[in-house]
């Protein structure tokens, strides 16, 4: 074993600054409601809103359509197998029916004639639902952008996009640091957690071709 | 045996059809595009030459080029920078063509058949009877050089929409800026004005890697 691979050995004791909190996923403080419940004397009840238990519900079990048009379907294949795991999130259950799926991941570069298919499969999806941009193709052509005469130059000209992943392939662990943050904004979407002004500004000067 | 070999048999039984030698990076015979049919035939049934092998057929465009060879590849049109077509008011000229790289297990040896037709009107005997496979490589060729073949038993488009206009892989061809409604040409880019916009990012926005930033999946 050379000297760098001993940075890689495990450690009972964690690193400075971890905060064990970071690694759950089910949040609306949970845990801080729950230790309150145990040192309440009313110790049988949890007080939240529907829209949060519908938020934290719908999050936590985010199930993407049985969906892959290129290469990046194989990094989505790896993340939902067993060394990355996307079922820790959640959202390991690919449904072979978008009317049962919630989240379509659009994983490779997307053709003219499979874009209206793609619309079709996303028609289908019941609300609520959220999309995927997953590499740099179905962000905005990527190296199909000179010479594709059938490439569509991003997907999000045809439909909306929540979360974009770069990346050629992105890799498995980025797709699960993007569904994350696809679970951020699925619980902020109501309310509270709003975009900071500067960013509601940047969004509404990006231009789009008009339709 | 040798390219050069099959070349002088194939000059032997067929004459005037066979028009030429061809010694690029691909040993063949530049053959009349009217008797490609009964040359493949004798390529695949000769016990010399036992060509049993269509390895690839390609559609070729010589735009730019004389039917001497002499000339310079044009430049292809593509999407500009901002994501618009190019536009350009050249028009092609320059032959068409069609490459049959055939193989023989047999005798190990390959040639390659070169064929060349005018641009205004690129029709080539189809020898899927010959060989199988060629049916759809043929379908390809038209597809995305648009090359007909005369007697093929299914020539339609095999790779793009049957509705598609055009033959992409022309160098002349200009690509599309949508498609049956689908955007193809990207985003009006000229129109993003980043700079002049006046948006900054402000001093006190919290940082992307501030755990107490909600939304960025930190919070506990």
């Amino acid at each position: 074993m050379t000297q760098d691979r001993k940075d890689y050995v495990e450690s009972v004791t964690p690193p400075a600054g971890y905060d064990p909190r970071r690694e759950q996923c089910l949040d609306f403080h949970v845990a801080e409601d729950l230790a309150a419940m145990a040192e309440s004397d009313d110790k049988n009840f949890i007080l939240t809103t529907v829209d949060n238990l519908f938020d934290w519900a719908r999050l936590s079990s985010v199930w993407p359509v049985t969906f892959g048009l290129a290469c990046c379907a194989i990094e989505m294949m790896a993340a939902s197998a067993t060394r990355y795991d996307i079922d820790r999130f959640g959202a390991g259950a690919f449904r072979a029916t978008p009317r049962q799926a919630d989240l379509m991941i659009v994983s490779g570069t997307v053709t003219a004639k499979m874009a209206t298919r793609l619309t079709r499969i996303y028609d289908q999806m019941p609300e609520p639902k959220w999309v995927v941009a997953m590499g740099s193709c179905a962000i905005g052509g990527g190296p199909y952008f000179k010479y594709g005469y059938h490439v569509v130059k991003g997907v999000d000209l045809i439909v909306p996009v929540d979360v974009y992943i770069p990346g050629c392939p992105p890799r498995p662990e980025v797709l699960l640091d993007g569904l994350m943050r696809l679970q951020d904004k699925i619980r902020g979407r109501r309310g509270g957690t709003k975009p900071p002004k500067w960013v509601a500004d940047y969004a509404s000067k990006i231009p789009y071709v008009k339709r | 045996m040798e390219a050069t070999a099959i070349h002088a048999l194939l000059q032997s039984r067929f004459g005037d059809a066979v028009l030429d030698y061809v010694d690029s990076f691909e040993k063949g015979s530049l053959v009349a595009a009217g008797r490609v049919g009964e040359i493949a035939a004798f390529l695949r049934d000769d016990a010399a030459l036992g060509f049993e092998s269509l390895m690839s057929l390609a559609g070729l465009d010589w735009d730019g080029y004389d039917t001497a060879g002499k000339g310079k590849s044009v430049d292809i049109l593509g999407y500009d920078e901002l994501g618009r077509p190019e536009a350009s008011d050249r028009v092609g000229d320059g032959d068409l063509g069609v490459a049959y790289a055939l193989y023989s297990h047999r005798h190990g040896h390959k040639h390659t058949l070169f064929v060349r037709v005018p641009r205004a009107a690129p029709q080539v005997a189809s020898v899927a009877a010959v060989w199988a496979t060629a049916a759809w490589h043929e379908r390809e060729a038209w597809d995305l050089v648009g090359i007909r073949f005369a007697g093929h038993p299914d020539l339609k488009r095999i790779l793009l929409d049957e509705e598609w206009v055009g033959h992409p892989l022309r160098k002349d061809y200009v690509m599309p800026g949508s498609w049956q409604g689908v955007p193809l040409d990207g985003r009006d880019y000229a129109a993003c004005k980043w700079d002049e916009a006046g948006v900054t990012l402000p001093d006190d926005v919290k940082k992307p890697d501030d755990p107490q930033q909600p939304g960025n999946g930190n919070q506990g």
